[in-house]
């Protein structure tokens, strides 16, 4: 069981890298999603046990360990915060630059480079 | 009690003010205040652990092992109240020119607190939850001011963090599996017997998740342009204040968790760092931007610091301390006087440049010394040839910004930013002359912070 949550934490883990290194912008998004699972699959790979719940305990009764529970719901509730706040990201780069591919970002910086090196110019006219 | 309210009172603050309309100058104020009450507590905190040591509290009484602990040890207070100092001189050059989005105030309260939480909890998995509330503010306020460049850098700056975010929450749920424990005391005294092999693995899942934070060599590719495309105010808070995590989870958790790691690797640390220094400053004196100058000099910067861990011991952890308040303090000074003109602001941005270069009598001296110290402990002649290379290039990246900066013959030059701007600038450089001319609390402050780690008095 341990080990088919691993795969599924690494194959999810991987494929959020991947899509990562996309161009387009919504594919980062769905990259970063699918990294945050991996990460929540961790947590419940890696510490979730099974018993009743830890509610009004009797001495020697086998109960769940309530703590990666918390940790997964919590992680969950950020995880879900985070992405909606990349989602907007992403909506008002595509609002304000027309576009969705990093490659026409990077042409932004690009320009913005040109502008310096122009100017780096200006001030090696103004020494001669 | 303290404590408490070091934690809660930016919190409820901020919670409130995000709800006002920011562009109102009123606002802008509260936020002002909320942020300078939260110096004045966290001053008032440190003054107390220093005389009489670390405080705890059990957060709703809870009996220990139960409930979450909050911890203020010399360390943690001293990071808490150097972050949120930087951030109050930002907030305060932004009211000063006017706050152009709702959000702002808000937020900067929010990371105020955040990062106050932070430094000052006991417990790895609270430690996450702070450290994604104080980076989802910073993402937000990287988008400040929505222009192009803004929303580029934010984009970057996001989709690179959270990646680190997620690397170190699984970092966390590794240090769940093989201890059974979060809080940090208990993670530290069951870490010893864990098998290597997890340990090691675990920790460097920490160590790539902090090094993205603090823009280390190989992981430091969209810091130039977070830091250049945000706005100076930003700039100075990303690498003042939020820079300060990196740094701060680097002697947390390498030294107070994993020290045995941590010795394992400290010629790597040692060699990493020393890449950063040349490939910060070799590239900072390529560039022609001060923003993007400055942000590649961020990034030497930290590699001094991860020598100095690397070091180890109590002259290398006072070094690494000493050297990360000197360079918070440089940063915030430097991106914030970089974009202004007229009298005072040259002279404090010359001084910040003299002490990024670490020319006596700035605070960068007494860093760089301490540096020096560090190295001939470990006894080794390339790490002093590394610092005196280091420093000659930031000498020279400082000045070629001064003399493009504040040497021009065009209409910049006659040109003055408001006088109060250029007196907050000039405070910011009084304070780092103070402290390069009376260095003694703030040695003793980082001697007593590196003690508490090596001591193991966490918890």
């Amino acid at each position: 069981m341990i080990l088919a949550l691993a795969l599924t934490a690494a194959f999810l883990f991987g494929s959020g890298a991947y899509l990562l290194l996309k161009r387009d912008l919504i594919r980062v998004v769905a990259g970063v999603m699918l990294i945050s699972q991996s990460a929540l699959v961790t947590i419940i790979g890696s510490s979730l046990s099974r018993g009743d719940a830890p509610i009004a305990v009797q001495p020697g009764e086998t109960v769940s360990d309530p703590l990666p529970q918390a940790l997964a719901l919590t992680a969950l509730v950020i995880g879900l915060a985070t992405v909606a706040l990349l989602l907007a990201l992403v909506h008002r780069v595509i609002v304000v630059l027309h576009t969705a591919e990093r490659d026409e970002l990077a042409a932004g910086e690009a320009a913005h480079d040109a502008a310096l090196e122009s100017q780096r110019q200006a001030d090696l006219d103004e020494a001669r | 009690m303290l404590l408490s309210i070091a934690v809660l009172l930016p919190w409820v603050a901020g919670v409130l003010l995000v709800g006002l309309d920011g562009r109102r100058r009123v606002v802008g104020m509260l936020a002002v205040a909320a942020v300078g009450a939260t110096v004045a507590v966290l001053g008032v905190l440190l003054a107390q652990v220093l005389a009489s040591g670390t405080q705890t509290v059990v957060t709703g009484n809870w009996p220990a092992g139960v409930g979450i602990v909050l911890r203020a040890d010399p360390l943690a207070v001293t990071f808490g109240l150097l972050s949120v100092v930087v951030v109050l001189a930002a907030t305060v050059h932004e009211l000063i020119i006017g706050i152009s989005e709702r959000t702002f105030p808000g937020l900067v309260v929010l990371l105020a607190g955040a990062l106050t939480g932070l430094f000052l909890t006991g417990d790895v998995f609270n430690f996450y939850v702070f450290f994604e509330l104080a980076m989802t503010a910073s993402y937000a306020l990287t988008t400040y001011g929505g222009q192009r460049r803004q929303l580029q850098a934010a984009l970057l700056f996001t989709a690179v963090n959270l990646l680190g975010s997620f690397i170190f929450l699984i970092s966390v749920a590794g240090v769940y599996r093989v201890t059974g424990s979060l809080a940090m005391d208990a993670v530290r005294t069951h870490m010893a017997g864990v098998d290597p092999n997890a340990a090691i693995l675990i920790a460097t899942g920490f160590f790539v998740a902090f090094s993205v934070k603090l823009g280390l060599f190989p992981f430091h590719f969209w810091l130039p342009t977070a830091y250049a495309g945000a706005r100076p105010a930003v700039a100075a808070i990303l690498s003042g204040a939020v820079a300060n995590i990196g740094t701060y989870g680097l002697l947390r958790f390498g030294v107070g968790i994993f020290p045995d790691q941590l010795r394992l690797a400290a010629v790597a640390l040692i060699v990493l760092g020393a890449v950063s220094v040349i490939y910060g400053g070799v590239l900072a004196v390529a560039r022609g931007d001060t923003a993007e100058m400055l942000a590649y000099s961020a990034i030497g910067q930290a590699g001094y610091v991860l020598v100095a861990i690397g070091v180890g011991g109590p002259v290398g952890l006072t070094a690494a301390v000493l050297y990360s308040i000197v360079n918070a303090l440089n940063k915030a000074l430097l991106f914030l006087g970089g974009a202004l003109r007229g009298t005072f602001v040259a002279g404090a941005f010359a001084i910040g440049a003299f002490s990024v270069a670490g020319v006596p009598p700035m605070a960068g001296f007494v860093g760089k010394l301490e540096m020096f110290r560090a190295s001939i402990v470990a006894g080794s002649v390339a790490l002093v040839v590394l610092l005196i290379v280091g420093s000659a290039l930031s000498l020279i990246y400082m000045f070629q910004v001064y003399q493009h900066q504040f040497w021009r013959g065009d209409q910049l030059a006659t040109w003055a930013s408001p006088l109060p701007l250029r007196l907050l600038v000039g405070i910011l450089g009084l304070l780092v002359l103070a402290a390069g001319l009376w260095p003694e609390p703030l040695l003793a402050i980082s001697s007593r912070a590196a003690d508490t780690l090596l001591l193991g008095r966490i918890g």
